[in-house]
């Protein structure tokens, strides 16, 4: 009983600390004034024509990213899980490279490439044509939506790929023996299956898009609109409006957990989308002509995710002017000697970052290991109620989630504020549902027998944990530690609310980095954050011996 | 002495009101194999996990020799109990070699040194056949290979008590016989007191020296497979081991048990007349004879309702002459009967049982 106590103690503390506390004063600090309780904060948010102007944008934004990312994610899908398209293996690398790849830095390396002035292809379609106008203006909603579509349809590529991994083709053949024509069979047997995972990945790419605060504030603030992330940002400028930031990110909470109740019914109630993956084995669809434009259709697509964007940025490191073409005379490394020698923010920035990630990392990956193991072997009571919480933090998009530690954490009787243990907080929230989703896979494959099999030879409980439990244990909880480092490293939304001039991290020094117009510099940092991520998924992999891709739900 | 006793043993899942394990009470003599037989949910599998220590007991007592093993407030963990387990799904570990995982038990005896230890490894391996795998991973050995890797890995520490949860329900028909004479070999070789839980009669019947056929968490009977076999107690034992008619019927006489006018004498039987019988009759007790002129006792005459050839036997369903009486037969490959053809059915009185709870 004293063991499941400490447990309980544990998890209610760290409940309290992570999220009831921040969210009750978030839900306070809402409906507070001087004059006391007002429900005013509201009444604004809802009724300036501006702030409502950018309630609406979010929704736009939304809606148009979930729809683009099943019109790129859903045919690619198709295309490498059933099709004999050339470079299957390229094009998932190229998928898992998108999917990692943060945002904001392909929202910078979209604004030197399609900028309406200096943007590259501009220039290059000016210099071909003769034409005074731009070829695209990345400064406007489309445009944003595009950025921010070539980085979130992986989420409907792994939904849909996954499911239709599992979906043998035998399902489909007892259709076409019953007189069905291979259109109907796609209609009636194969779409209804997938359809669940469709509607799954629009919604998960629409509460991305929801969240998502560095590509909005890149492109959107020079277009002259605002979404509700920007907005939650800018009222923290003089003069703050912490009371309005609060009510604004109601909304956005209230969203985002309505969005994943749906998908979790849908995917509960659908379920059988997952039956079936035993015996029947999956044949692939001939293209024969159509192979390569396939190919080159895939390829195109990731030319916007990755090579041009990369490229760029390549080209803006090694650059003494970004804009300029390349040459000897334009080639330096003086971007790195000033990023990492000369800047003092951005040596500040890494470290900080570094130190947070392995932190975060390694705090959060003992926490969901010790959190996995006692759900799965049912040590407490109420074991579902430690999983559920453990999973609870992903309804709170970072900038909610940093609005509301800022309140909770610059009061009494914890002031955290201007510490890095505010940003090691937010992480370790934001991130625990990834871990723990990780940690939990890892535990439910090592069956309690192994475990039972050392006890009754005469290994007491903590001898088997070591014995058997760990080493079997040990390449999931390093993959649950390599996930939550990627994910603090590239951390915006919540660092740019929550950093003080001396706790700046990476993402939050690139974006200050670009108020100066330091293109060298934000090229270098990012191809430092791009380098340790794909140095991490690169151990992610070997560690779970598989792609990252699979492992998603 | 390795006698295990099991004094009213019960265990409810969390919180529900029917038992998993009911009062159960048991003797496994040393030295003996005990089967524990039953369908799933029988609780068969609970009791041997509360043996193994994996379970605590909410009530009961569990004794080897003169060593408590467990009793309110005071439970030895499994690693104290000095049992070895065959699991179902033979919980090999997946990152140890074949060696590894056979010497893995011998680690905890201290007083063995380091050679000996190499010594009883390489001897168990070539005692199960597996010498020359000492270093692959379970992962590359075969179904079967892997079935011997855990019994060597279950033997090799010289256990008190041997703990088998459906060893062989993961082989397929051919392996699993061949595997039934192995652990039968094995236990007499080495003369370890076995619990085997198997919800396969078959199985059990070649293996054991005594089955307690269990039911709802309770002990339904217990006895040698012949005993089981040739007088099963309930209906329930008749039913599940091997295949019964089972006649529903009033007693005429003290031992006579009427059914709808069919009247069958049952030996060394002192009924009250008029109480409700039930008898089970072996289809392989009854006698296939010529259809008889006059009446006679336990002798009928009978239709072939449906028969199936077995290849060498035949299986029939017949009706008696006379009454809704439905039994299944044996007869002989040698001579066929046609589904109509009338016969004659000789029932000896011995092969009539009664059983309880009628």
């Amino acid at each position: 009983m004293d063991r499941a106590l400490v447990v309980w103690v544990g998890a209610a503390l760290a409940l309290v600390f992570l999220m009831a506390m921040p969210l009750a004063w978030l839900t306070v600090m809402s409906v507070s004034s001087e004059a006391g309780t007002t429900l005013g904060h509201y009444r604004y948010v809802f009724t300036d024509p501006a702030l409502a102007k950018s309630l609406w944008n979010t929704v736009v934004l939304a809606f148009w990213v979930g729809l683009v990312s099943i019109a790129i994610g859903a045919p690619l899908a198709w295309l490498t899980a059933r099709t004999d398209v050339p470079g299957q293996g390229l094009i998932r690398g190229l998928v898992l490279a998108s999917f990692v790849t943060p945002p904001f830095l392909g929202a910078f390396a979209w604004e030197m490439l399609a900028g309406p002035n200096a943007g590259l292809l501009n220039k290059v379609w000016r210099g071909v044509t003769g034409s005074d106008h731009p070829l695209v203006n990345i400064y406007t909603m489309p445009g944003l939506i595009f950025v921010v579509a070539i980085y979130t349809f992986p989420y409907v590529y792994i939904m849909i790929a996954n499911t239709l991994a599992l979906i043998a083709s035998d399902l489909e053949d007892a259709a076409s023996i019953l007189g069905a024509g291979r259109l109907t069979v796609a209609r009636t047997i194969t779409l209804p299956m997938v359809l669940p995972a469709i509607v799954s990945g629009f919604i998960l790419s629409v509460l991305q898009a929801l969240a998502l605060f560095g590509s909005p504030a890149i492109l959107a603030l020079p277009a002259g609109f605002h979404t509700i992330t920007t907005q939650v940002w800018s009222f923290f400028h003089f003069p703050p409006k912490i009371e309005a930031a609060a009510a604004i990110s109601m909304p956005l909470l209230g969203a985002t957990a309505v969005l994943l109740w749906l998908q979790k019914r849908l995917l509960g109630r659908r379920g059988y989308a997952a039956v079936g993956g035993k015996g029947g084995t999956r044949r692939r669809i001939a293209l024969g002509a159509w192979r390569v434009p396939a190919l080159l259709a895939c390829l195109a697509v990731m030319a916007c995710a990755i090579f041009l964007p990369y490229g760029i940025l390549a080209k803006a490191a090694f650059s003494r002017a970004w804009a300029q073409p390349v040459g000897w005379d334009n080639l330096t490394l003086a971007n790195f000697t000033f990023t990492f020698f000369e800047y003092g923010a951005t040596r500040a920035a890494i470290v900080n970052t570094l130190e947070l990630g392995v932190i975060t990392a390694s705090v959060g990956a003992v926490l969901v290991a010790v959190l996995a193991y006692v759900t799965n072997r049912r040590l407490v009571v109420g074991h579902q109620i430690v999983a559920f919480l453990a999973f609870a933090p992903v309804v709170i998009p970072g900038i909610v989630l940093a609005v509301a530690l800022f309140i909770a954490y610059t009061r009494p009787p914890f002031v955290l504020y201007g510490t890095l243990a505010i940003l090691f907080i937010a992480y370790l929230t934001k991130e625990m549902p990834v871990g723990y989703g990780q940690s939990d896979a890892t535990f439910r494959g090592i069956p309690p027998d192994l475990e039972d099999a050392g006890r009754i030879l005469g290994a007491g409980r903590l001898r088997v944990l070591r014995d058997i439990t760990a080493p079997l244990a040990k390449s999931g909880i390093i993959a649950a530690w390599c996930f939550i480092f990627i994910g603090v490293i590239r951390e915006l939304s919540a660092s740019i609310i929550l950093f003080t001039p001396n706790t700046k991290v990476m993402s939050v020094v690139i974006f200050d980095l670009k108020e100066e117009g330091q293109f060298g510099a934000i090229a270098v940092l990012g191809l430092v954050m791009l380098a340790l991520t794909f140095v991490t998924v690169a151990i992610v992999q070997r560690a779970l011996g598989r792609d990252v891709l699979g492992a998603r739900e | 002495m390795s006698a295990v006793r099991l004094k009213g043993l019960t265990l409810r899942y969390g919180g529900v009101d029917v038992a998993a394990v009911d009062n159960l009470s048991l003797e496994i003599g040393d030295g003996e194999l005990l089967a524990l037989l039953g369908p799933s949910g029988c609780g068969k599998t609970t009791t041997l996990r509360l043996v193994a220590g994996f379970l605590d007991p909410e009530a009961g007592e569990i004794w080897v020799g003169d060593r408590c093993l467990s009793a309110p407030g005071n439970v030895v963990p499994p690693e104290r109990r000095r049992m070895a387990m065959i699991f179902q799904s033979y919980a090999l570990w997946p990152h140890l070699t074949v060696a590894q995982n056979v010497g893995y038990g011998l680690r905890f005896k201290r007083d063995l040194a380091r050679a000996d230890r190499e010594k009883r490894i390489a001897e168990m391996l070539r005692v199960v056949q597996l010498a020359g795998y000492e270093a692959r991973y379970p992962g590359e050995l075969s179904g079967g290979q892997q079935q011997r890797v855990a019994v060597a890995r279950a033997l090799v520490v010289e256990p008190e008590i041997l703990l088998l949860d459906e060893p062989l329900s993961n082989l397929d028909a051919n392996l699993r016989e061949e595997m039934r004479f192995e652990i039968r070999r094995l236990h007499e070789a080495f003369g370890i007191t076995t619990l085997y839980v198997t919800h396969d009669q078959a199985e059990a019947m070649v293996i054991s020296d005594r089955i307690a056929v269990l039911q709802a968490g309770r002990v339904a009977q217990v006895g040698t497979p012949d005993a089981l076999f040739e007088r099963p107690r309930t209906r329930f034992v008749a039913e599940f081991i091997g295949k019964t008619n089972v006649v529903d019927g009033v007693a005429a006489a003290p031992d006579v048990v009427e059914h709808g006018g069919v009247r069958l004498t049952v030996a060394g039987a002192r009924f009250t007349p008029g109480a409700g019988v039930a008898l089970s009759v072996r289809p392989h007790q009854i006698d296939l004879v010529e259809p008889p002129g006059a009446p006679a006792p336990n002798v009928f005459a009978a239709t072939v309702r449906r028969s199936s050839f077995l290849g060498d036997s035949l299986d029939y369903e017949v009706t008696i002459t006379g009454s809704d009486l439905v039994l299944r037969v044996v007869g002989p490959a040698t001579r066929r009967l046609a589904p109509g053809q009338v016969v004659g059915l000789r029932i000896d009185p011995s092969a009539c049982v009664p059983l309880d709870g009628a």
